[in-house]
């Protein structure tokens, strides 16, 4: 594929003959450098565990956030960019709230990654009149977890604003094998605490480093409690668990 | 605002089966500061004859003294007592002698009238504040409340009814559209004229 | 002046509000609701027409019924049809009862400074399948009741549906107590009664009654069926129903 570069690959809104959008192609190869993150749907809730890299014993592991808060029932993992991600989340945020303000409900987790992936081709020149857009596509990929009226869903964006459903999803640069682990493990009846434990197990086997509290990040989102991260506490349980 | 909303108060009668109603609240007001809970508006003017005097209170208690003399005066010229269709003339033709210098008030009239087989009929009659006559087959209103209480007897009168009926029916009727009336309220008092006797009830009610 | 100086002052105003007369009123049950409003639409003492709706289905389970001002009614009633429209292709599914209610806050809110001059009574059956009523100002001010009226003759039901609604100025019997809600054949005998009387002492109300009942998902029907003239306009199957019942009023 890069061996066939061209001029194509340069203008972020024009269409190589083939018919293809080189720089949104290379904003997903980008994602496939992130770290691995994986989200698991259950009937229980939704489970969202991210590797953190923590390249230098230096570095405060705990400064480094890849999962956030969207909203009390929305949660968002990601991987790739994560500066990206920022913008990405603060528009399901506001998208979040004034919908609570307009209808005094919760939006739902499609119309969220909706929201978000309405945002996602908004690059290249900007027209007259209209607000400076965005000078190339995002690099990030995000996994949004939610419960709503429908259930508890997951759901994976990428750079090109496409966005999917996911039962169980890996992302990034462990995802490959990841995904086919899940693609195995995944069952219908499984519980949130054999989620946590599974995302636990394949995040092991594809983290190069050993796993332990402090290098990754777990998080859920269920019907009663919402979204909440687990502290170093109830990650070490469940380490200890698996 | 109007005078006539200046001190608050609502009246309103009712016609029975054999006999008649006449209600008022018991607040008197001066705008949205009340004064008192047991200001009556109603007075007997005969054994069978009550007037209810909603308005203005100055001239409730102006109203309720030349009335009480004219009455008077009638009952020693003619030597009988006045029927309710004489005195409802009596006060047409005293509001209207000053036409251009009303008093505010809207009286209510309910009596019996003798017929002249000797039996009695029921009677109610409303006036505006110049003297102006509403002869009513069912109920008659007037007060700050008058449009709610309009709404209410409307939906809760029927003919016909005993005076214990006609009681519960005006009695519902005053407490509910005083409770929606910012000037009346503040308790109520209940008249209900049979040809025998006049069962007179004191009622409680908000006091907000 | 006649000889076109302008020595002497003068001032023109233009108002962009009418009053257009009429009334309309609404009650919840424990699984229905039903909305009214009476058709004639009146300027000053002059009768524009003897029917027109004021009452209006926005979905299978809501309906919403607008007061006052009928130019801004109206066009009220077609900016929310056209929101609800938008939100049921942004998130595939109809609009919530009580998302609809604080729709129409944001709405009339937005419009703080120059409002719609209408009052709003929002019917129909919440998410968990009771009757529901929202009642709202021009600029937005809104509540959950179990009935309201508005309008012309706001003065004259109110008071008539505190006392046999909310049982207000009665007493239960001994050891018992109100019931919350009323049945539906109850609750429609009071709304006819109601505007039959409003009729009577007013004349901005008549010629012609709407009421709409709302019924929630699976209820039984019977006593919907005693009525004559009784139109289900329920578009989908299987969910919270609609029915119209249209009635003379006196025209005098």
């Amino acid at each position: 594929m890069f061996l066939t570069r061209s001029e194509y690959d340069r203008g972020v809104n024009t269409f190589s003959p083939e018919g293809r959008l080189f720089q949104v192609e290379y904003a997903i190869e980008a994602i496939k450098l992130g770290s691995t993150t994986i989200g698991i749907s259950t009937k229980e809730g939704v489970v969202l565990a991210v590797e953190k890299r923590v390249q230098s014993p230096l570095l405060e592991a705990s400064s480094i956030e890849k999962i956030m808060e969207i909203d009390r029932h929305l949660g968002c993992a990601m991987s790739g960019l994560i500066a990206d991600a920022r913008t990405m989340i603060d528009h399901a945020r506001v998208t979040s709230q004034n919908h609570a303000f307009t209808y005094d409900e919760r939006i739902k987790v499609e119309s969220v990654t909706q929201a978000v992936c309405d945002l996602a081709l908004r690059f290249g020149e900007s027209v007259h009149d209209e607000d400076a857009m965005m000078s190339r596509p995002f690099g990030v990929a995000l996994l949004i977890a939610g419960v709503d009226e429908k259930g508890p869903q997951l759901f994976h964006t990428d750079p090109s604003g496409t966005f999917v459903r996911y039962e169980a999803k890996a992302v990034g640069s462990g995802s490959e094998a990841a995904q086919s682990e899940l693609q195995d493990k995944w069952h219908k009846q499984m519980t949130l605490k054999e989620a946590h434990i599974l995302t636990l197990r394949v995040l092991k086997q594809v983290m190069e480093e050993k796993l332990d509290q402090h290098n990754v990040q777990l998080a859920q989102v269920t019907p009663d409690k919402g979204f909440e991260i687990l502290d170093e506490v109830r990650l070490k349980a469940l380490i200890d668990d698996m | 605002m109007s005078i006539m909303q200046h001190n608050g108060g609502s009246v309103i009668a009712m016609v029975g089966k054999d006999c008649v109603a006449i209600a008022s609240d018991l607040r008197l007001g001066v705008q949205s500061l009340s004064i008192s809970s047991n200001f009556e508006k109603i007075f007997p003017v005969t054994e069978r004859l009550y007037v209810g005097f909603p308005g203005l209170a100055t001239d409730v208690t102006t109203l309720r003294e030349v009335f009480r003399y004219r009455v008077n005066m009638y009952t020693i010229k003619e030597e009988r007592a006045i029927e309710p269709t004489i005195f409802t003339q009596l006060v047409s033709s005293t509001l209207y002698e000053r036409r251009f210098g009303p008093y505010f008030i809207e009286p209510v009239i309910a009596g019996l009238q003798k017929t002249p087989s000797g039996s009695y009929e029921p009677f109610i009659a409303a006036t505006d504040l110049i003297g102006c006559i509403n002869f009513a087959k069912d109920f008659v209103v007037a007060g700050t409340a008058s449009e709610k209480l309009f709404g209410v007897a409307e939906g809760l009168w029927e003919p016909g009814l005993e005076p214990e009926d006609l009681f519960e029916t005006i009695s519902q009727t005053l407490m509910n559209a005083v409770d929606r009336d910012a000037f009346s309220g503040w308790g109520a008092i209940v008249h209900v004229i049979t040809k025998d006797k006049v069962i007179t009830r004191k009622l409680k009610g908000r006091m907000d | 002046m006649p000889d076109g100086s302008f020595s002497h002052p003068q001032q023109r105003q233009f108002n962009p509000y009418t009053e257009n007369g009429g009334t309309i009123l609404a009650i919840a049950g424990k699984d229905f609701s039903v909305i009214a409003g009476d058709t004639r639409q009146s300027e000053g003492y002059s009768i524009q027409t003897r029917y027109a709706p004021k009452v209006f289905r926005l979905t299978d389970r809501a309906v919403l019924a607008v007061n006052g001002f009928a130019a801004d009614g109206n066009m009220f009633v077609k900016k929310v049809q056209q929101r609800l429209e938008w939100y049921r292709h942004a998130h595939a599914k109809d609009m919530p009862l009580g998302a609809i209610a604080r729709l129409i806050q944001t709405m009339l809110y937005g419009r703080r400074f120059f409002p719609y001059y209408v009052y709003n009574i929002l019917g129909g059956i919440e998410e968990d399948g009771t009757g529901a009523v929202y009642s709202f100002d021009p600029v937005g001010s809104y509540e959950r009741e179990a009935c309201r009226a508005a309008g012309a003759a706001q003065s004259l039901v109110q008071p008539f549906l505190d006392n046999q609604i909310y049982f207000k100025n009665q007493q239960a019997p001994a050891g018992q107590s109100h019931p919350l809600h009323l049945p539906l054949s109850d609750v429609l005998a009071i709304v006819i009664d109601s505007f039959t009387s409003a009729t009577e002492r007013h004349i901005e109300v008549g010629d012609g009654l709407e009421i709409y009942v709302v019924l929630t998902k699976g209820r039984p029907t019977q006593d919907l069926e005693g009525y004559r003239g009784v139109k289900e306009l329920t578009t989908r199957p299987d969910g919270d129903r609609v029915f119209l019942i249209q009635r003379e009023l006196k025209k005098d």
